[in-house]
C-alpha cells in the first residue's frame, strides 16, 4: 500500500522534474523545426521583406529541388563522402583497437591520448590540415619536392579533394570507433578465444570467427551514429575546399548553407535542410533501434 | 601639453584648447562649426574589411576624435567573413553599424534594395559638408557601383581597383628575347615562354575568377549579360564567352602554379613578390607591391604596365570598394562627418604623402605633382596608368555595367564554379559554359528575375 | 618477434596520429621567419610573438564571449536536464522511446536546422551578435545530451537506496537531492564538461549568429585567415589557444569521456 502512494508521489516529481525541460525543448528545438518547415513554404529571401509571409506557392521550393541540378549533385556528393569516410574510419578505429587490445592491457593508459583528435574544436582539425594541404607550408609538399616528386595539390584537384576531406575527417573520427570497439573488445570473455585457439583456430579463425560476430552490434551502431554525423560536416569544407573545385565537395549541408548565407534565400535553403533533417530522422532512427537493443542485450 | 601652454593660466589654456580643436576641424576639411566637439560622447560604431587603407586610416582616427569629441569603433574582419556578415546584417535591415564598406560584388543588391542612405543628402547639406569636399572630384570610373540609374550616390569609393599587369622577371624575359606582351596572344606565348626556367611560373592568379574573367570575355567580344543593367539575360555560353574561359583557363591550369585553384590573391601576391610567379594581372595595389613592398625581392626586374588587348578591344577592368551609411543606422550626421573627413581631398592627399598608399580615388590628389612624384618608380608613372584604368569604363561603353546588376552574386558564384570545372579538367569550357548558362538562368529564375 | 614489433607498434601509431596536432602547436611558436623553412628545425628558440599578436589583435574578447557562452549554457542545461534525465530514467509509461529519439535528434540535426529560424527569430528580437543568443541556441544541443547522458547514471541507481529513504518519511525532492545525486555526482561532472567542450567547439552558429560583439574563438582563429596575408603564426597560435580547455577538460574527464563522445553507447 505505501509502495503504491510512492509510485504515485514518484509520478508526481518525474512530471515536475521533467516539465521544465520539455517545455524549453519544444521552446528551443520543437518550435523552431515548425518554423523552419514553414519558412520552407515560402520564397522567403532577405532582401524581399513580404516573401517570408508568401504561401502562394507552397511547394514552390521543393518543386525546384527536384530539377535543380546542384542539389541533387549534392546528395550524390554527401552520399559519397559519408561512404568513405565512415567505412574509412571503421576500418581504421577497429584496427586501432585489436592493435591496443593485443596489447594486453599495457597501453590502456595511452587510450586517452588517442581521443585528441576528437575533442578538438572541428575548425582546428580544419586549420590543421589546411597548413597540411597547403603546398607552400606544408612540410609534406616540401619534402616531396626535395625528393624530386610534385605531389599535386590535393584540394584543389578534382580526383583528390573529396578524398583530402575524407583523410581528415578520418583522423578527426577514427578515435570515436575506436573507444567503442575497444570497449566492447575488452568485455569479450577470453574463454572464449581460448577455447577457439584449443581447437586449432590461427588469429585470422579467431577474429572471423570470435571476435567480429562480438563486436558486430557495436560497429553497427558506431556506423549509424558515424553517418548521422557525416551529414552534419561543415568546417573541412568551409576552410579547405569551399565545396569546390566545381562542386565536387559540395555536400549537401554545405550547399543549404550557401543558398541560405551567401544568397540570402533563406525559403529555398529551408526547404533543402527540411530534406537532409528527414535523411537524419530515418537514420536517428534506425540508430536508437540499434543501440537501445544493443543495451538490453547487454 | 609643452611647457609654455603649461605656464599659461587655466582660463586662456582652456580658451586655446578650444581654438586649436575648430582648427583642427577646419584643417580635416570640417566646417568651422561655432562650437567644438560637435559629437561629444557618441560612439560611431562602423566595420569594414581588413585592408591596409584602413590600417593607416586608423592612424588619424584619434585626430578626428579629438575635433569630434566622439569615439569612433571600426571592426575589420576578413574580406570573405565581412561580406557575408555585412550582407546578412544590411539584409535583415539592421542598425549595429553607422558607417560601414559597400563592398562593390554587394553594391548594386544593396542600392536595389534600398538597404543604403542616400548621400546626396549629406554632401548637398551645406552646413555639413563645404563646398570644397567636391562630391565630383571622385574618379567616375570609380563611383559608378555607388549611384543608381536616377544619378543618386550611396557611397563614397576610397579604393580603386584598376586592372594592371605585374610582370615581376623582366630579366627572364630579356633572357628569352620575350617583349612585354600586348594582346591576348602575346601573353599565352611569353607565359609559355618563362614557364619552367628557374622554378618559375609563368601566369599566376587567385580564386577570385568573377573578377579576373570578364576581362577576357568582353576581350573576346561577349559580356556576361546581354545588356547590363536593362537586359540581364545571361550570356555565359556565346562563343566569345567559351572561348574567354579556354583562354583563362590555360593561363591557370599549363601555366600558374599547383594548387592555384586554392589560391588567396596574397597567396598569389606572395608568388609575384618572391619572383616564383612571372605574371599577375589584378588591381594596381596588389601589382605594384612589386615596387613598393618591403616583402618584394624583385624591385630591380619588376614592370607595371597595362593588360594585354583582346582582339574585340581593350577592357580592363576597374572596380572600387566605398563608404556608405546603412538605411537604418542610428547615428547618420556622425557617420557623415566620419565619411567626409576619412575621404576629404585634405586627408587623403596627407595619407599619400604619409604612407605612399596610392589606390585613391580623388582625381585632384592623382593628378597632383606629389602624387606623380610619389607614384613614378623605377621610371614607371603608375599614377597615370592606374587613373587611365580607373576612367576607362566611364570613357567608351561602361563594359563594367554588369556589375551594377543586382543579381551579380549569383552570377559570379556560377563562373566561379564554372572556371574550376576546366581548370581542373572535370569539363571542356564549352560544356562547363553551358553548365553555368543553365545554372545562372535557374539561380536568376528563382530569384525573381524574368529571364 | 611479432610480438615485440607489436609492442612498439601503439605508441609509434600514437605519436603518428598526434603528428599534425604536434605540428601546429610547435608552429604557434615558431619565429615567422622560420616557419616556411625547409626543411622545418626541430629545434629553436620558443618565442611567444604570435601569442602576444593574438594578445593586441581583439583575440581576448572573443576567448571570454567563449568562457561565458559554454559556461552559462552547461549551467541551464544542467539545471534543467539533471532532474529531466532522473524523471526518464524513473518513467516506465508509454513514449519512452519517442521522448529518446526526439532528444537524440534534437543532438543529431544539422546546425542549419535551427540557424535559419533562430536567425529570422533573433533578428526580430534583436538577439543577433548577442551572449544570450548564443547561449539560447546552444541549449539546442546540450540539454538533449545532459539528459541522454545522466539517463544511465539515474539507472544506475537502484530504487531501493530511494525507498529506504522513503519509508523514513522524506519527500522526494529531498530524496533526490540528497541520495541519488551524490550518487551520480561523476556522472554530473562528466557531462559538465562535456556540454562545455561541444559549446566551446561550436562554429556554425556563431558564425552566422554573431557579427563583431559575441564572436567567439573559433570565429576568431577564423578572421585571422587575412586579407592581405595569411599570418601563419597567429593562426597557430589561436589554433592552440583555442583548443587548450578543451584538452584540459578532456584529461580530467577521460574516464567519462568516452561515455559521452559516444553519446552513452558505451560505457567508461
Amino acid at each position: 500500500m505505501a509502495l503504491a502512494s510512492y509510485e504515485s508521489q514518484r509520478r508526481r516529481f518525474a512530471r515536475q522534474a521533467f516539465a521544465p525541460s520539455l517545455l524549453f525543448l519544444i521552446l528551443v528545438a520543437g518550435l523552431p523545426t515548425l518554423f523552419l518547415i514553414i519558412t520552407s513554404l515560402t520564397p522567403a529571401a532577405l532582401v524581399n521583406p513580404g516573401s517570408l509571409t508568401d504561401f502562394s506557392e507552397p511547394f514552390r521550393n521543393y518543386t525546384l529541388l527536384l530539377s535543380d541540378e546542384r542539389f541533387v549533385g549534392s546528395l550524390w556528393v554527401q552520399a559519397k563522402l559519408s561512404f568513405y569516410t565512415v567505412t574509412m574510419q571503421v576500418l581504421i578505429g577497429t584496427s586501432m583497437a585489436l592493435l591496443v587490445h593485443a596489447g594486453q592491457g599495457r597501453w590502456q593508459s595511452l587510450r586517452h591520448l588517442f581521443v585528441i583528435p576528437m575533442v578538438l574544436p572541428p575548425i582546428v582539425v580544419a586549420v590543421i590540415w589546411k597548413l597540411i594541404y597547403t603546398p607552400d607550408i606544408s612540410p609534406i609538399y616540401r619534402a616531396a619536392k626535395a625528393l624530386g616528386i610534385v605531389l599535386p595539390s590535393l584540394t584543389t584537384h578534382v580526383d583528390f579533394a573529396l578524398w583530402a576531406i575524407v583523410i581528415a575527417d578520418t583522423w578527426e573520427w577514427a578515435p570515436f570507433t575506436f573507444l567503442m570497439v575497444l570497449a566492447a573488445l575488452q568485455t569479450l570473455p577470453s574463454e572464449y578465444v581460448e577455447a577457439a585457439r584449443m581447437d586449432g583456430a590461427d588469429t585470422m579463425g579467431v577474429f572471423l570467427h570470435i571476435v567480429l560476430p562480438y563486436i558486430a552490434p557495436v560497429l553497427l551502431v558506431c556506423t549509424l551514429f558515424r553517418v548521422i554525423d557525416s551529414i552534419k560536416a561543415f568546417p573541412l569544407i568551409f576552410l579547405l575546399t569551399g565545396g569546390g573545385p566545381g562542386s565536387v565537395t559540395e555536400v549537401t549541408n554545405y550547399y543549404a548553407y550557401l543558398v541560405a548565407f551567401n544568397f540570402g534565400e533563406l525559403g529555398y535553403s529551408s526547404a533543402i535542410t527540411v530534406v537532409l533533417l528527414s535523411l537524419t530522422v530515418l537514420i536517428s532512427w534506425a540508430a536508437m533501434r540499434a543501440s537501445r537493443s544493443n543495451q538490453s542485450i547487454e | 601639453m609643452t611647457p609654455k601652454l603649461a605656464a599659461i593660466p587655466l582660463s586662456r589654456r582652456t580658451l586655446l584648447k578650444q581654438a586649436a580643436g575648430v582648427t583642427a576641424g577646419a584643417t580635416l576639411g570640417m566646417p568651422a562649426i561655432a562650437q567644438s566637439k560637435p559629437f561629444a560622447g557618441l560612439k560611431l560604431r562602423g566595420a569594414a574589411y581588413q585592408h591596409g587603407f584602413f590600417n593607416h586610416l586608423k592612424k588619424y582616427i584619434p585626430e578626428f576624435e579629438a575635433a569630434t569629441g566622439m569615439t569612433v569603433d571600426l571592426q575589420l574582419s576578413a574580406f570573405p567573413v565581412y561580406n557575408q556578415q555585412a550582407d546578412l546584417e544590411l539584409s535583415s535591415g539592421g542598425s549595429a553599424w553607422d558607417f560601414c564598406n559597400v563592398t562593390f560584388i554587394l553594391a548594386a543588391r544593396w542600392i536595389s534594395a534600398g538597404l543604403l542612405s542616400n548621400l546626396d543628402d549629406f554632401s548637398g547639406d551645406r552646413k555639413l559638408t563645404p563646398a570644397s569636399w567636391n562630391p565630383d572630384d571622385f574618379v567616375k570610373g570609380a563611383q559608378v557601383p555607388y549611384v543608381d540609374k536616377d544619378g543618386k550616390t550611396y557611397g563614397y569609393s576610397w579604393e580603386g581597383g584598376a586592372m594592371l599587369m605585374g610582370i615581376s622577371r623582366m630579366d627572364l624575359m630579356k633572357k628569352r628575347g620575350l617583349s612585354v606582351p600586348r594582346t591576348f596572344d602575346d601573353l599565352m606565348k611569353v607565359a609559355d615562354g618563362i614557364h619552367g626556367q628557374q622554378d618559375v611560373t609563368g601566369f599566376v592568379s587567385s580564386n577570385l575568377h568573377h573578377w579576373f574573367l570578364p576581362p577576357y570575355i568582353h576581350g573576346f567580344g561577349g559580356d556576361l549579360f546581354a545588356n547590363p543593367p536593362g537586359d540581364i539575360r545571361p550570356t555565359l555560353d556565346s562563343a566569345a564567352a567559351v572561348q574567354a574561359v579556354d583562354y583563362y583557363g590555360r593561363l591557370l591550369s599549363k601555366y600558374s602554379p599547383q594548387g592555384v585553384l586554392g589560391y588567396t590573391e596574397d597567396q598569389a601576391r606572395a608568388a609575384l613578390l618572391g619572383g616564383r610567379s612571372n605574371i599577375f594581372i589584378h588591381s594596381s595595389s596588389w601589382v605594384t607591391a612589386m615596387l613598393t613592398s618591403p616583402d618584394s625581392k624583385v624591385e630591380e626586374t619588376a614592370l607595371v604596365t597595362r593588360m594585354p588587348v583582346g582582339p574585340k578591344g581593350d577592357f580592363p577592368a576597374a572596380n572600387s570598394q566605398g563608404l556608405g551609411i546603412p538605411k537604418n543606422a542610428k547615428n547618420k550626421e556622425a557617420a557623415w562627418a566620419f565619411i567626409q573627413w576619412a575621404l576629404s581631398p585634405e586627408l587623403t592627399a596627407r595619407i599619400v604623402k604619409d604612407t605612399g598608399h596610392a589606390s585613391i580615388c580623388r582625381r585632384s590628389v592623382i593628378e597632383s605633382a606629389e602624387y606623380k612624384r610619389l607614384n613614378t618608380i623605377n621610371g614607371q608613372d603608375i599614377g597615370k596608368l592606374y587613373l587611365d584604368v580607373l576612367q576607362q569604363p566611364a570613357v567608351g561603353r561602361n563594359y563594367m555595367a554588369y556589375r551594377t546588376v543586382k543579381e551579380f552574386p549569383l552570377m559570379g558564384d556560377v563562373v566561379n564554379k564554372a572556371v574550376e570545372r576546366v581548370v581542373s579538367g572535370q569539363m571542356p569550357a564549352a560544356e562547363s559554359m553551358r553548365v553555368a548558362q543553365e545554372a545562372a538562368l535557374s539561380s536568376l529564375r528563382r530569384s525573381g528575375a524574368k529571364v | 618477434m611479432k610480438k615485440y614489433t607489436l609492442h612498439w607498434a601503439v605508441p609509434l601509431l600514437l605519436i603518428l596520429m598526434l603528428l599534425p596536432f604536434l605540428w601546429l602547436l610547435q608552429m604557434s611558436f615558431k619565429p615567422t621567419p622560420l616557419i616556411l623553412e625547409f626543411p622545418p628545425q626541430l629545434f629553436f628558440t620558443p618565442t611567444l610573438e604570435h601569442y602576444v599578436g593574438l594578445w593586441k589583435d581583439g583575440f581576448p574578447e572573443s576567448f571570454v564571449n567563449s568562457l561565458i557562452t559554454s559556461t552559462i549554457s552547461t549551467a541551464l542545461a544542467l539545471l534543467m536536464g539533471v532532474p529531466a534525465a532522473y524523471a526518464l530514467s524513473r518513467w516506465s509509461g508509454p513514449g519512452k522511446f519517442g521522448l529518446g529519439l526526439g532528444i537524440l535528434l534534437t543532438r543529431m540535426a544539422p546546425p542549419i536546422a535551427f540557424t535559419i529560424p533562430f536567425f529570422l527569430a533573433y533578428r526580430w528580437l534583436g538577439l543577433l551578435d548577442t551572449r544570450t543568443g548564443l547561449i539560447l541556441i546552444y541549449m539546442t544541443f546540450n540539454l538533449p545530451l545532459v539528459i541522454w547522458m545522466m539517463q544511465p547514471f539515474f539507472d544506475a541507481v537502484p530504487a531501493s537506496l530511494e525507498e529506504a529513504a522513503l519509508m523514513d518519511g522524506a519527500g522526494f525532492p529531498t530524496v533526490f537531492a540528497e541520495i541519488v545525486l551524490p550518487v551520480a555526482s561523476a556522472g554530473i561532472a562528466a557531462t559538465a564538461i562535456l556540454c562545455f567542450l561541444y559549446a566551446w567547439n561550436d562554429f556554425f552558429f556563431a558564425l552566422i549568429l554573431t557579427r563583431t560583439d559575441a564572436r567567439t574563438a573559433p570565429v576568431a582563429v577564423v578572421n585571422f585567415m587575412n586579407y592581405e596575408g595569411w599570418e601563419w603564426g597567429k593562426i597557430a597560435a589561436g589554433g592552440s589557444l583555442v583548443m587548450a580547455p578543451v584538452l584540459v577538460f578532456s584529461l580530467l574527464v577521460r574516464r567519462y569521456l568516452v561515455s559521452g563522445l559516444t553519446a552513452g553507447a558505451v560505457k567508461g
